[in-house]
């Protein structure tokens, strides 16, 4: 799917405001350094950087542009912009499936999106660093396993750890088994995945089922606030009259600022 | 980096303000490393936006610590419209049921402050330069309006509430449409925008032309414009001030900005806001992007006291600051308002005074938003005034109504937000505030109804006004910005004091032109 949009007749596009939550160095930035680049960095820096990044993803009837738009950092001293998920109409929530306390800080923020974000939002809960556990491959097979193994000391840290193979390799480092997340995900109504940025297992099909999940009708109407649904002779309007400040950019260059 | 104490900071910046916002974008980008604080669990300050129950909160707080922030005497009234069984059968029949209720308190984005751009202001270019723009979403500001008394439509209900309203033509095309204005008149309106459009030194090569009598007596003396479009024009100039009292200086300058600013970004419009919240949306979105840059952000921690070694030794930051959180930090520089920098003095008298209001109507007014040139987006918001004179109080300065539709995000379909300013504190502006908006929504028609409001005073600056707009430099290394703008439209100061602050600390080695200019570092499939 991570194909570019090169479609040949042009289907119907719609862009999504997509927001990254979770624990630090769960590899939320990772996951969709994955998606839309195709790459993997083993010792990723903390997020400073790329924080919006835009990808397309296109579906059998239409064009979803995902916009991207990472925490930036922001989340550590409690400090992230309510604008971050203010009209968000999907939500990746991350956790690390070697560290059990990253589950509960993702539940944390699957219960302030809830509370706080658009109501029709589109969350997926995600477990990533599948690399990490021995069925790396396939996740629903691995319900049951409880491993006996200790973790490395470090492995919540292993997304930005040098990470050589043999490191990463003395057993099964997963803690959260995918029965215990699942289960959550059900009962709260979210999609659930588990993911290996490194190895890109499952990375595309959770931009995929969140595309597909998102409802036509949100995207109808551009990012609406959600509760104002009510019809009007005028609806659909709002993505049209957007102002696009990148055309006078273009198109007074050589004229030069008017300032 | 799990504590902000270990970090010797290059930039300690109080507040989350535009200003602020800004300049810490500006410094993380230059490589300087900021720390980023508001005392507030929220971002904006004095600018910020907020959904019902935020509102209501922030209320509380702004009248329990008075002398806390620029804000004073907020109140806040809900209204309840029980649906009458007499009355329904009669006006919604046939009709969709439009539901004059409130919808869920996080369907409303209130800005606190609210201000539009205008396409020419240095602002969007900062915007521009420094690609934050991508992140934003914009909407046309469209039509201004001004109130009359005796207007012809006043009976023909279809026109909802423009038949109490005159459009003000913003342009020649306008004028030329225009079915309201008498010939004689717009010959007079033709040659003053004629005039004011030409550059100054080829109308007048002798220099200068004289500015300092006011508004009026020039369009007077000078146009022998008819009273009855005077007021039109102030409106254009935004002007706080009522008629006999601004400036010709003021006025002529910001007429000509309204006027040339249109067509900048497309037909029909001189003016854009930010969706979700104006500079709300704006600061915030500087403050992602500065994040980016590394600056480091802590909401809810503001700065208790400070002390300053003007003999640190080499490395040594010579500030130490002690926050709200216990922690102490170290810094070189510190960048605040009155309200975020402690030992504050109070407001300085020169400072403006403004009363505000933000009212949610159950009606989406679409008469105050045409499309007056073919190709010309939708507009979101239009600009009402309502003369001193036409509220009965023809000595007081008029009263400004910036309508929101739905399109802006900031409330659900089918209803709109009205911010309402004057510059005049007390119950005296309250008063002219209500009677403004109570006419807007009666002339609207009885599907319109007030939901929610609140009002409050605001203690700021205003482009008319006389407080100095100037960075404060209350130490070498500790500066203070002027506190937010009052006017409607987004002041270009504001943006110099930023650069002004930006050059004292990257020093004068870093060049002009590289402020807020930035490469794109986010990788884009467009």
């Amino acid at each position: 799917m991570s194909e570019p949009a090169s479609a040949n007749a042009p289907k119907p596009s719609s862009s999504v405001k997509l927001v990254l939550l979770g624990e630090a160095a769960v590899g939320k930035s990772s996951l969709v350094l994955r998606f839309v680049n195709n790459d993997f960095q083993e010792n990723k820096e903390p997020t400073i950087g790329a924080a919006f990044l835009t990808q397309k993803c296109s579906l059998p009837t239409r064009t979803i542009k995902f916009e991207i738009w990472d925490t930036a950092g922001q989340e550590r001293f409690a400090s992230l912009a309510p604008m971050y998920y203010r009209n968000a109409q999907a939500a990746l929530v991350v956790y690390d499936v070697t560290k059990p306390s990253s589950l509960t800080k993702a539940k944390h923020w699957v219960a302030e999106l809830q509370r706080q974000a658009s109501p029709g939002i589109v969350i997926a809960l995600v477990g990533n660093k599948l690399d990490l556990t021995n069925d790396s491959g396939d996740a629903s097979e691995s319900a049951a396993t409880e491993n006996e193994f200790e973790s490395t000391p470090n492995a919540d840290e292993a997304a930005g750890e040098e990470g050589e193979e043999q490191d990463v390799t003395p057993g099964d480092a997963r803690k959260v088994p995918t029965r215990e997340a699942n289960t959550y995900a059900e009962e709260e109504g979210l999609l659930f995945f588990e993911t290996s940025a490194k190895t890109g297992t499952n990375v595309v099909d959770v931009f995929t089922a969140i595309a597909n999940a998102i409802p036509e009708s949100s995207l109808k109407t551009g990012r609406g606030t959600g509760a104002g649904t009510g019809q009007t002779a005028l609806s659909g309007r709002s993505e049209d009259s957007r102002v696009n400040l990148g055309d006078r950019n273009a198109a007074t260059a050589k004229e030069g600022c008017a300032c | 980096m799990e504590t902000l104490a270990e970090t010797p900071w290059d930039v300690i910046i109080a507040g989350t303000g535009l200003a602020q916002s800004l300049l810490a974008l500006a410094l993380s980008r230059s490589g300087k490393k900021v720390l980023h604080l508001d005392k507030n669990p929220y971002y904006g300050g004095a600018e910020a936006a907020f959904s019902l129950d935020e509102a209501q909160d922030w209320m509380k707080s702004v009248n329990q610590h008075p002398g806390q922030s620029p804000f004073q005497d907020v109140t806040l009234s809900t209204y309840q419209h029980p649906q009458d069984p007499h009355d329904s059968s009669t006006s919604t029949q046939g009709t969709p049921e439009v539901c004059p209720k409130l919808a869920a308190s996080r369907s409303y984005t209130l800005s606190l402050c609210p201000y539009f751009l205008y396409t020419r202001s240095k602002l969007i270019s900062t915007l521009i330069s420094s690609k934050v723009y991508r992140q934003l979403d914009f909407m046309a500001v469209g039509s201004w309006w001004i109130y009359s008394l005796e207007h012809s439509d006043a009976e023909n209900s279809d026109l909802g509430a423009t038949r109490v309203l005159n459009r003000v033509p913003g342009s020649r095309e306008d004028v030329f449409a225009d079915t309201h204005i008498a010939m004689k008149s717009k010959r007079t309106l033709m040659r003053f925008l004629r005039h004011i459009s030409k550059p100054q030194d080829e109308e007048n090569p002798e220099g200068d032309e004289d500015l300092s009598m006011s508004f009026e007596d020039y369009l007077t003396s000078k146009f022998s414009f008819p009273p009855d479009l005077q007021s039109p024009l102030l409106s254009l100039s935004l002007s706080q001030l009522p008629l006999q009292e601004t400036s010709a200086n003021y006025a002529v300058a910001r007429v000509k900005r309204h006027l040339t600013s249109i067509g900048a970004f497309g037909p029909g419009f001189g003016g854009v806001i930010s969706k979700y919240g104006c500079g709300s949306e704006i600061l915030q979105v500087a403050c992602r992007a500065s994040a980016v840059g590394g600056g480091v952000y802590a909401l809810d921690t503001g700065i208790e006291s400070f002390t300053e070694n003007e003999h640190a030794a080499g490395e040594e930051p010579p500030v130490k600051a002690k926050l709200s959180t216990g922690e102490t930090v170290q810094t070189q520089f510190m960048v605040g308002s009155l309200w975020d920098l402690p030992n504050q003095e109070s407001p300085s008298a020169s400072f403006a005074r403004v009363t505000r209001s933000i009212t949610i109507v159950s009606s989406s007014f679409p008469s105050l938003f045409p499309i007056t040139v073919e190709g010309a987006p939708l507009p979101a918001s239009a600009v009402l005034m309502f003369p001193g004179d036409t509220l009965g109080s023809p000595q007081s300065p008029p009263v400004y109504l910036q309508v929101h539709s739905s399109d802006t995000g900031d409330c659900p379909r089918q209803q709109s937000i009205i911010y309402g300013s004057v510059s005049l504190a007390g119950p005296e502006g309250q008063s002219l505030l209500n009677s403004a908006v109570d006419r807007l929504v009666r002339a609207e028609g009885p599907q319109a109804a007030v939901l929610w409001s609140m009002r409050y005073t605001q203690v700021g600056r205003l482009s008319n006004g006389s407080a100095e707009p100037h960075l404060h430099t209350l130490s070498p290394h500790v500066l203070r910005i002027p506190p937010s703008g009052l006017d409607l439209a987004f002041e270009d100061d504001t943006v110099d004091v930023v650069q002004e602050a930006w050059q004292r600390i990257v020093g004068d080695e870093v060049g002009r032109e590289e402020f807020m200019v930035f490469d794109d570092r986010e990788a884009s499939d467009e």
